[in-house]
């Protein structure tokens, strides 16, 4: 009887116990409601070479600003990783996210911020249907990146990047290069989203209307073998290809060598964008890098200007599951990012990236950014086209790939875009 | 108290067996089934709706022309890999338990690699495809080599013989205990009749050895048509695509291109391929065994 007794007081504590985990965190949950102090804010941080700079961030700004700021990286892809903080009902306060995430998922779980301050410095805000949900985190672009040191040390004079425009001149300075001992002066990123999603991306994206380029190619009435912005772009990926280090073995070459090789000199150009910073710096670099537009042989502009925009943005949740007090929170932290010298700081010096809003004056520090800014700050950007299907990258890469390894040939590579395009559909916008 | 009520069986089922029932429902059972009616839906793995859209995702699946693409190397793959795996595997047990000196050190040596994480050693292996083989065979042809990790059929060969190279040395276990379990005697006795060693080990051993086969065959089996870790560090499915294993397209689907009760539908289709080959291979497999 006794042992029963205890058996059974044994086991009401172990459910009390249970009940009291669930209690305790909905309490957690409740705890914001009430007022600025003491409010806790999560933040998911998908930029994975600014995770140490945001919890350092996060620490002295909860501590000045006595709201308690929690920074959280994941390497998942970032909608996987999203759906599990919904389905459990714990999303982030702030979620940095990629711009076709916020087209997917604003309807659904996004705050509305028209009424912000900030809207109102930056060209690069995601607004859908005449609301703006998406905080743009920085500017990022693709281009050719250039080491002029090496240019220099090969031809003897000094490098002007607004002298390339179209392939021909590309050809005769990589020609010039050679001539002077550099044996070959370009490097190839072998990654899918680098040929798929940066590079071929910049056929739809120097377009007049990319959205009626694709319904073109889709119903045929554009013929993409014989469309001279994809053979423009193509005749200098051509000249990239074929005076490639790694020619031999296009396929097989590794990222970090190809920026090693970039950053010391031993090439001279390669395709890439402002983040690759993060990979160059890694190594002995040279002084004068720098990114020029892709050339290619048009008179539309597009080869004075780099391809890119705003980079990564922060959306606020609009579920119950995120207090007022938690969404005013949230908000204040955005416009401490832009209205405050330390958040500006932040940002330019300290995390190294492009801002996106005008009233920002800061320098940025690294070459590549500052080339990024400088043709930002002049209008020369051509947007990016964030409406591709999500398995574009990975199919269209694998064509490409096929392609530097000279598996198939340019009408070939064509024809399997043309087919990608015959099922694919646009996200919508 | 009475043994043979039913409340009786009930608790004393509930009391040893409960947790793990309960377990067993909510980690596998339930999300098996969850899993199933995701298959009936057009969920892209984010969105607070599920529409449900009846079969079309198993439609879709069997016109997924990629998805049957990457079964079909997998299966190929798995048939070759099997078979090598078993081979290596057998060779092994039988070297370290012939009595050779250090056998006991050999034994834990083949063993180490499956140790090792998957994706750790698709890492390690890569490195040496790309670096160490591709230096060797340029300072011996002296030009510049291409990695074996480049071409379509090379990076399928670096995937089988990675596999081998991680599942052999524990397949040599099973075979080291089926090896044990052949009594003395009756290799004996087989010589004695007039056997040689081969035949000896032909009719003798190996038909003794057979519930060793049945095991190893099947967990090769299972594992290889499963693959994933190895596909995602080796080689992530370059060059171009064309190394991508179902379980590979599967992950994909579902979370790459948000496509997860598509996804989830191809997954169901892998599962109830790998199976069938498993089933009917340990049921062939059983059917001859003989006991010693």
């Amino acid at each position: 009887m006794k042992k029963r007794i205890l058996a059974t007081l044994l086991s009401a504590l172990l459910i009390l116990s249970l009940a009291a985990c669930g209690g305790g965190g909905a309490a957690e949950g409740g705890e914001g409601g009430e007022g600025g102090e003491g409010t806790t804010i999560t933040i998911f941080n998908s930029k994975m070479e600014i995770q140490s700079q945001m919890e350092e961030m996060a620490a002295k700004y909860s501590e000045e600003k006595g709201v308690t700021v929690e920074v959280y990286y994941s390497s998942d892809t970032v909608a996987a990783h999203l759906s599990t903080r919904y389905a459990s009902n714990e999303p982030y306060t702030l979620s940095m996210v990629d711009a076709k995430d916020v087209y997917a998922l604003a309807a659904e779980h996004a705050l509305d911020l028209s009424d912000q301050d900030w809207v109102k410095d930056t060209t690069q805000a995601i607004t859908i249907d005449g609301k703006t949900y998406g905080f743009p985190v920085c500017v990022e672009a693709r281009g050719i990146i250039y080491n002029a040191d090496a240019i220099k040390n090969a031809t003897g004079n000094d490098f002007d990047p607004t002298s390339i425009k179209t392939t021909e001149d590309f050809q005769a300075l990589v020609d010039a290069c050679k001539a002077g001992g550099m044996e070959s002066p370009t490097g190839v990123m072998k990654e899918d989203w680098s040929l798929g999603a940066h590079f071929l991306a910049e056929v739809y994206e120097q377009q007049e209307d990319p959205d009626a380029f694709i319904a073109g190619i889709k119903d045929g009435s554009i013929v993409l073998a014989d469309d001279p912005k994809f053979n423009a772009m193509m005749d200098t990926f051509d000249v990239l290809k074929d005076n490639n280090y790694a020619k031999d073995a296009a396929i097989s070459a590794e990222r970090e060598v190809t920026e090693q090789k970039l950053a010391e000199g031993e090439i001279a150009f390669m395709f890439g964008g402002n983040w690759d910073w993060s990979v160059i710096n890694a190594y002995d670099y040279t002084e004068n890098m720098g990114m020029m537009p892709v050339p290619n042989d048009s008179n539309d502009g597009t080869n004075e200007k780099l391809v890119g925009g705003g980079s990564k943005y922060f959306f606020i949740d609009s579920s119950e599951n995120t207090s007022e007090a938690q969404q005013q929170a949230a908000k204040d932290f955005l416009n401490w990012l832009v209205y405050d010298e330390e958040g500006q700081d932040f940002v330019v010096n300290q995390c190294a990236l492009v801002p996106a809003y005008s009233n920002i004056t800061l320098a940025v520090a690294d070459p590549l950014s500052a080339s990024v800014k400088s043709y930002s700050d002049s209008g020369a950007l051509v947007p990016n086209y964030n409406y591709l299907p999500d398995d574009h990258y990975a199919k269209i890469g694998a064509s490409f790939q096929k392609y530097l390894a000279g598996e198939v040939d340019r009408a070939g590579f064509a024809q399997e875009i043309t087919d990608y395009w015959a099922t694919a559909e646009v996200g919508a916008h | 108290m009475k043994q043979n009520t039913l409340s009786y069986k009930v608790k004393q089922y509930l009391m040893f067996a409960g947790p793990g029932t309960i377990l067993f429902l909510a980690v596998v059972i339930i999300p098996f089934l969850y899993g199933l009616y995701l298959t009936l839906t057009s969920w892209d793995g984010v969105s607070a709706v599920k529409p449900f859209v009846g079969f079309d995702n198993f439609a879709a699946a069997f016109s997924d022309v990629d998805y049957w693409h990457a079964m079909g190397r997998t299966v190929i793959y798995s048939a070759i890999s099997v078979v090598l795996i078993n081979v290596v595997a057998f060779a092994l047990a039988y070297l370290v338990t012939k009595g050779i000196k250090g056998q006991n050190f050999f034994r834990a040596g083949f063993f180490v690699p499956n140790l090792i994480g998957g994706i750790v050693l698709g890492y390690i292996w890569k490195f040496v495809f790309n670096r160490a083989f591709v230096a060797i065979a340029s300072a011996i042809s002296g030009g510049s080599a291409p990695s074996l990790l480049s071409t379509t059929n090379g990076a399928m060969f670096c995937l089988i013989l990675v596999s081998v190279w991680q599942y052999a040395g524990y397949m040599m276990l099973i075979y080291v205990a089926g090896f044990m379990s052949v009594s003395a005697d009756v290799k004996e006795a087989a010589m004695i009749d007039g056997c040689n060693s081969s035949q000896a080990m032909w009719n003798v051993t190996i038909p003794l050895m057979r519930a060793s086969f049945v095991q190893c065959i099947f967990l090769s089996i299972t594992r290889c048509f499963v693959v994933y870790d190895v596909n995602l560090s080796l080689t992530n499915g370059e060059p171009f695509n064309s190394s991508v294993m179902a379980a590979m397209h599967v992950y994909n689907q579902a979370f790459t291109y948000k496509n997860y009760g598509l996804g989830q539908a191809e997954a169901l289709i892998l599962f109830i391929v790998c199976a069938v080959v498993g089933v009917t291979q340990v049921m062939i497999g059983k059917r001859g065994e003989v006991a010693a």
